[in-house]
């Protein structure tokens, strides 16, 4: 049995403990990683040349998709250039919301008629500004 | 042109008329705005928080302001504060701002170099040792004796800070009894005070660190509960315990408490002629930029909400100890408490 | 009585309000029951200790609750624990059944409530006393149990247990906290991560990341096309909500509740282990599992019913040990120590008054969020007919003050929130299962440290088997779970054979 229990006794060094769970789980990572290879690559590949898989969708909109990735982190940007300049007020957020979400908003609309517009203008102010009044002065949630 | 310049002149008075009772507030608050506290732990349950919120509230009151305190942890809390020089965030933290630093924790850089050290105002009397009912030792002169003879003696702690300090002061009194035995004494490295508690319950450790607010109605079940526990040491100077609120925690009174206190009912030597004691004492952080004239506002803000003297009955009925210094007191202070912890965590390192 | 006199109505009312609040917040994506509790926890310093701990409890009832409504109407989980209600959730809004869905959690989540309530009150001690029997050892059985759930939740097995796999190697970057017993160090990343991601990545940002944004980007991707007037969700379209719902379903209801009340009262754990594993177990008992996560209303119940549950398990060890069962008791402890009250193993007994009442809030505070969210239901639903243009920007702005006050203000949580919509996004077209990653992520950290630390502290492999009977039960239903999931993973294959063939 003296197999068995040196198979069973581990000793973990409590400073290099931080490595050993990662280590097993990176380890199970790349087996799997490599059994889906094998199996998978062909098939995919066949796939690819073939153009059956595609990795955007058909008759992707890239101009809107490309903006949003834009658009977002240079929103979350603003807001924390905004609130360091001016810290601990929640402008940040207050100021570079009126102008994400009314870029946003025009970005996805497609049907720009005056209607849609003052619907689009008004919410990119009211919505920004009662979050902050009731979330920042009433509930004092953290904002940048 | 003329009408133009003109509008523009009533404007400008008009705004200087808006804008003037904003001077005079200026005048004697030179910081301008909301003012927000991160504090160096998450926990909003714990003893941080709550100091932290009962001073931010005194001193809101006081300079008129809007205070809020973050639980954003240690980590964040720098950063934060690195960030804003003006006064509008600071920061509070307690001894492990420096305890973390010499026992190289990850992130913790020397505080006295990298900020401004700020006013304490707190202490927290309560951090402690604990047996459980059961165990064969019964007080702290018993585990230091039986680690010296060659017994293993396992005590559950967080490492790297507050909760490791006293078991440090353990080994180290080991040591100057018993020279090469300090090793019998073995920490077993856990988490939060439930993974503390937990570790004496699996039978795994054979004493834990605690405190009397988290641990004071355990050491009050009957002996034959698994959960029973008594308190063997309090690491607070008994000078400092002796300032609490008489009716102590619970139903555990002041001097009930003072039996385990360090200088009085327990002595752990630190060196020849010392005893080791540790208040775990809460203070301000500030920003390296901060000026002068705002460090002196805070300062003199602070010294009166203490003159005011209602804070102090604030701060003991939530069982801690009012402790007011200066800045300037508070670096000096600080630093040669640095310095003697220093000391015994070096003389261990071989 | 004479904690009756105590039950003012400022009491009720003060619950009512907290119940009220707390559902708008967990409503919002990004805000959470925590966050609830925790802002309005300096409120208690003014309110005295009874009135304010009915305004914390309705907050928590509420909160738990109001996530199901993003989870239901847009496919984001409210709080991490309505994560699996978005996976039967969401596909009942887009067949019009949104109204029908939004019922059925709510009845789930109030029977859960009670169900907890109950519990909590005649048996809280003696559960606590059992309770402190899971050691290192059988806290990590209770995880890779929940876990099992990857297997039976993906949609093809070796890829939803790699999609896992990477959502716990995720969940490991940062630093193994100190707090919860690591040594402190970093792993995992590069020396300019460490400002940013010393305490890793947060739950709730990489959470509606990976749920929210990355739904936006994906929709910008399409065009952002508004449903056609025909297309439209239509609210009255499909099947309408009946209490013959349950019937058949008591066995889940009690089930899930017991799981609820369980998970909620293992300190350590995390709630949202408790609606995980409920879905699980009833998927796997399930006559029909292959109908579960396409939209059946046993996937809701599972998983609300238990999220309300939590409630009262994870108040058990907070009132007879002192030690929080999950975050937002950790945060409640606050409101007992503010008061200069402490909790702990004799708290019951030396504050009978305080223990009524608060069972009498908690209880109150669940019918109230039943009665107001079973009328408001109607109006809440017409969410889905605010045109994209207008929804998608105040998500958006939402998720982001949601994350940045996830921790009390750290921006990084914000950039989380896009870095995981770009990868949900990425995730999506190469293969890699969401549902099995995030619940990978969720539960990653815990499985570590119990894992890391029953091997530390008994140095044999062989304890995570014999370590108790206890352990030794968990194994059965952690192979049995497995099994069960592979037979079903089977079963669906054939039947989908079988109508290709037809």
């Amino acid at each position: 049995m003296s197999w068995f229990s040196s198979l069973n006794s581990v000793v973990i060094d409590f400073d290099q403990s931080h490595l050993f769970f990662p280590r097993i789980v990176i380890t199970l990572i790349a087996i799997l990683g490599t059994f889906i290879l094998i199996t998978h690559l062909r098939p995919v590949l066949r796939a690819m040349r073939s153009g059956q898989y595609q990795f955007f969708v058909q008759h992707a909109d890239f101009m809107r998709l490309l903006a949003t990735l834009a658009l977002i982190p240079a929103y979350f940007w603003l807001m924390e250039f905004i609130g360091e300049w001016l810290p601990n007020m929640g402008l940040g957020f207050l100021l570079a919301s009126i102008p994400f979400v009314f870029a946003m908003s025009m970005l996805y609309c497609h049907e720009k008629t005056r209607r849609n517009v003052t619907i689009i203008t008004a919410n990119a102010v009211i919505a920004p500004t009662f979050v902050w009044v009731v979330l920042y002065h009433f509930f004092l949630v953290s904002m940048p | 042109m003329k009408n133009i310049m003109h509008t523009a002149k009533v404007m400008l008075l008009a705004g200087s008329v808006v804008a003037a009772p904003a001077i005079t507030f200026a005048a004697d608050n030179p910081i301008r705005g909301n003012i927000r506290i991160v504090i160096g732990s998450k926990s909003t349950g714990g003893d941080t928080y709550q100091a932290s919120s009962i001073i931010a509230e005194a001193l809101a009151a006081k300079i008129d302001a809007n205070i809020k305190v973050d639980a954003v942890g240690f980590s964040a809390g720098y950063q934060a504060l690195e960030r804003v020089p003006s006064g509008n965030t600071l920061m509070i933290f307690h001894d492990q701002a420096y305890l973390g630093h010499l026992y190289k924790q990850k992130g913790y850089e020397d505080p006295f170099k990298q900020w401004q050290i700020g006013p304490s105002f707190a202490t927290n009397p309560g951090n402690g040792y604990l047996v459980p009912k059961n165990s064969p030792y019964k007080n702290m002169d018993e585990i230091l004796n039986a680690a010296g003879n060659g017994q293993t003696i396992r005590v559950a702690i967080q490492p790297g800070g507050v909760s490791e300090i006293g078991y440090t002061a353990m080994k180290n009194a080991v040591r100057l009894a018993y020279p090469g035995q300090e090793d019998n004494l073995v920490a077993l490295n856990t988490g939060s005070q439930s993974d503390k508690n937990q570790a004496m319950f699996d039978g795994l450790a054979d004493v834990i660190n605690g405190s009397v607010q988290a641990n004071e109605q355990y050491t009050r079940l009957p002996a034959d509960d698994q959960k029973a526990m008594n308190f063997v040491w309090l690491t607070a100077k008994s000078s400092t315990l002796q300032n609490a609120n008489p009716e102590g925690m619970g139903q555990t009174s002041r001097d009930e408490l003072l039996q385990y206190a360090s200088g009085l009912g327990v002595r752990v030597p630190m060196d020849a002629e010392n005893d080791f004691t540790f208040d775990k004492e809460f203070f301000f952080l500030y920003n390296k930029r901060m000026s002068p004239e705002v460090v002196a506002f805070l300062d003199n803000a602070l010294a009166e909400v203490f003159a005011d003297g209602k804070v102090q009955e604030t701060l003991k009925k939530s069982f801690f100890i009012p402790n007011f210094r200066t800045s300037a007191e508070a670096q000096k202070h600080f630093k040669a408490k640095r310095d003697s912890y220093a000391k015994i965590i070096e003389s261990l390192q071989k | 009585m004479e904690f009756l006199e105590l039950l003012s109505p400022s009491y009720f009312l003060l619950a009512a309000a907290g119940s009220i609040i707390g559902i708008i917040f967990g409503a919002i994506p990004g805000m959470t029951a925590t966050m609830a509790v925790a802002v309005c926890l300096p409120l208690t310093y003014t309110l005295g200790l009874h009135e304010g701990l009915a305004l914390l409890l309705g907050l928590y009832v509420g909160g738990i609750s109001g996530g199901l409504v993003p989870a239901i109407l847009l496919n984001i989980p409210g709080t991490p624990s309505s994560i699996t209600t978005t996976f039967d959730g969401y596909p009942m809004a887009q067949r019009g059944e949104a109204e029908r869905a939004l019922k059925i959690c709510i009845v789930a989540s109030l029977f859960g409530g009670f169900f907890s309530a109950i519990i909590l009150f005649f048996f809280a001690p003696i559960l606590a006393d059992f309770a402190i029997k899971f050691s290192y050892v059988e806290k990590f059985l209770m995880i890779f149990f929940a876990m099992s759930v990857i297997a039976s939740l993906s949609k093809n097995i070796l890829m939803g247990v790699f999609s896992g796999l990477i959502g716990v190697l995720l969940s490991l970057i940062g630093t193994y906290d100190v707090s919860n017993g690591g040594n402190g160090e970093y792993r995992l990343m590069a020396t300019w991560m460490e400002p940013y991601l010393a305490y890793g990545f947060s739950l709730l940002p990489v959470l509606i990341g990976l749920f929210g944004i990355s739904t936006i980007i994906e929709e910008a991707e399409k065009g952002v096309k508004e449903n056609s007037l025909e297309n439209k969700v239509n609210l009255t379209k499909g099947t309408p909500f009946r209490f013959n719902v349950f019937k058949g379903q008591t066995g889940n209801l009690l089930r899930s509740s017991s799981i609820g009340t369980f998970i909620g009262m293992l300190p350590g754990i995390g709630g949202s282990a408790a609606s995980i594993l409920s879905y699980t177990q009833q998927k796997n008992l399930s006559k029909n599992p292959e109908k579960m996560g396409k939209g059946a209303p046993e996937g809701l119940v599972a998983s609300e019913s238990a999220n309300n549950a939590l409630t009262g398990g994870a108040l058990i060890p907070l009132l007879s040990l002192g030690i929080p069962g999950d975050s937002t008791t950790a945060v409640l402890i606050g409101a007992f120590t503010l008061q200069g009250l402490q909790v702990g193993p004799l708290f019951i007994g030396e504050n009978i008054d305080t223990w009524y009442s608060m069972v009498t809030g908690l209880m109150f505070a669940n019918v109230v969020m039943f009665i107001a969210m079973f009328y408001a239901i109607r109006y809440i639903a017409k969410v889905v007919l605010i045109p994209k243009f207008i929804l998608y920007p105040i998500i958006v702005m939402m998720c982001a003050v949601g994350a940045y006050a996830i921790n009390y203000g750290i921006m990084f949580d914000v950039w989380t929130l896009f870095l995981f919509g770009v990868a949900g996004w990425i995730f999506g077209k190469i293969g890699i299962e969401v549902a099995p990653l995030v619940i990978g992520f969720i539960l990653g950290s815990s499985a570590e440290v119990y894992f890391v630390k029953s091997l530390e502290s008994y140095g044999e492999y062989s304890i995570l088997v014999t370590k108790s009977p206890i352990a030794l039960v968990l194994w059965g239903l952690i192979i049995l779970s497995i099994v069960l999931s592979v037979i079903i993973h089977r079963k669906s294959k054939q039947q989908a054979t079988e109508e290709a063939a037809q």
